[in-house]
């Protein structure tokens, strides 16, 4: 064999070595960055399911139920009828406040009337709507205040009719204050009530519990146990909800 | 013969424009996931309420799911964003995006009207609103593209494994 035959042979088996290196090399660098992958996203994972029960553990802790409430300590219950009627709103919600003002005023009728017996559910789902100030549940928080006072209907009202816009940073809670005294609740009680967020990790509650039981929007009526909406899954009217109550009544 | 040399010239220049490709799949994606999990990270609850909207499982198994998705998507986000063990992690974003389509035509075809929960705390639809669902699974399987690129092409610009590697031939 040729002096320069020999020199070919030994750069092609070189290069055959360094091809076989550079495979191994990407086998082991494929091998540990995939393992780094996994522990990351199994990482991620026990961050959220800790952060979950972190959030969980100072809901409870912090949970201090308002005297008065119904229905699993959820609700405030409102008439003494025999039909039972459940609301599940936000006070951020424009829709529910369409239903309120459409048919807030028959439901006072029916109340009136000792025909129905109104749960107010007061969730607090649309806390990302108000920038970051949580209006659902500081309105919620303080309704329940009011309640305590006696003053849940009231109060609520007042809280419709001042609702600021989806989006905006909702009303501070000087304001919230202020609407309470406009009828009628001036309170140490409710004022502090609403300044140290006393009923805030009750409205969670509240929250939890419209979730659990498979409901996800607002306003959710309930008339007699049954979910009652509108053609196409739309809020009920009044007509509707009137229709829903007689037949409740039998 | 000359039909060759082109082919030769043009498959060349596919071979040099992939890497471009995938990069901007690779950068794409990673800014869909990030986002996606961006917008439900500060509200957990949130997240997880949007997950028991799909009524697939009980509310307890929802809040888990709903409270470790968005760390997943922000993690996955990250791994795309720095291009770690690329073929792997396009295949887990496809995973995820297939998880996802089903989960929205799953509620389609049941008939629920929520939003999807995509990119946003989702829920049911307010009154008025319609449920866009071809939308966004079209959507879904446009990103699922973007996976598709990387898992075939994982080689990139500018990512940690072509650091690792080596920046040819792998």
């Amino acid at each position: 064999m040729s002096k320069g035959g020999r020199a070919r042979d030994r750069a092609n088996a070189r290069r055959v070595v360094e091809q076989q290196q550079a495979a191994e090399r990407r086998r082991r660098v494929t091998m540990w960055t995939s393992a780094v992958v996994v522990l990351v996203l199994v990482v991620a994972g026990l961050v959220g399911w800790r952060v979950l029960a972190g959030q969980q553990k100072s809901t409870a802790t912090a949970l201090t139920t308002p005297p008065g409430v119904v229905d699993s300590s959820t609700a405030w219950s409102v008439g003494s009828g025999p039909v039972v009627v459940d609301v599940y709103e936000d006070f951020m919600c424009p829709v529910c406040r369409n239903f309120e003002s459409a048919s807030g005023a028959t439901i006072k009728q029916l109340v009136t009337d000792k025909k129905i017996t109104v749960r107010y559910h007061t969730v607090a789902i649309l806390d990302a709507s108000s920038s970051g100030t949580q209006y659902s549940t500081r309105s919620a928080g303080a309704a329940a205040a009011a309640a305590i006072d006696g003053k849940f209907i009231e109060y609520h009202d007042v809280l419709y009719a001042n609702q600021p816009q989806e989006g905006s940073t909702g009303l501070t809670n000087a304001k919230l204050i202020d609407l309470g005294k406009s009828v009628g609740l001036t309170s140490t009680a409710f004022v502090d009530a609403i300044n140290n967020k006393t009923y805030d990790a009750w409205v969670a509650k509240v929250t939890d519990t419209f979730s659990s039981r498979g409901y996800n929007g607002t306003p959710t009526i309930v008339v007699a146990g049954k979910l009652l909406q509108g053609p196409n899954q739309t809020v009920p009217t009044t007509a509707e909800f009137t229709q829903a109550v007689t037949q409740a009544a039998g | 013969m000359g039909v060759t040399v082109e082919t030769r010239q043009q498959s060349a220049r596919w071979a040099a424009a992939w890497p471009w490709i995938s990069t901007a799949a690779r950068l794409g994606l990673a800014a869909v996931f990030l986002t996606a999990g961006g917008l439900k990270v500060g509200d957990l609850a949130a997240s997880g309420r949007s997950v028991n909207a799909y009524r697939l499982m009980s509310f307890d198994a929802a809040k888990v799911v709903g409270a470790i998705q968005p760390f997943l998507e922000i993690s996955i986000g990250l791994l795309l964003l720095v291009g770690l063990a690329m073929r792997l992690s396009a295949a887990i974003s496809a995973l995820l995006l297939v998880i996802f389509i089903a989960g929205i035509a799953s509620a389609w075809a049941r008939g629920l009207r929520i939003d999807c929960g995509c990119f946003s705390k989702g829920g049911d639809l307010a009154a008025g609103r319609t449920a866009e669902y071809g939308l966004e699974i079209l959507r879904d399987l446009g990103f699922l593209v973007l996976a598709g690129i990387l898992l075939i092409k994982p080689r990139t610009k500018f990512s940690v494994d072509g650091l690792l590697m080596g920046p040819a031939d792998f």
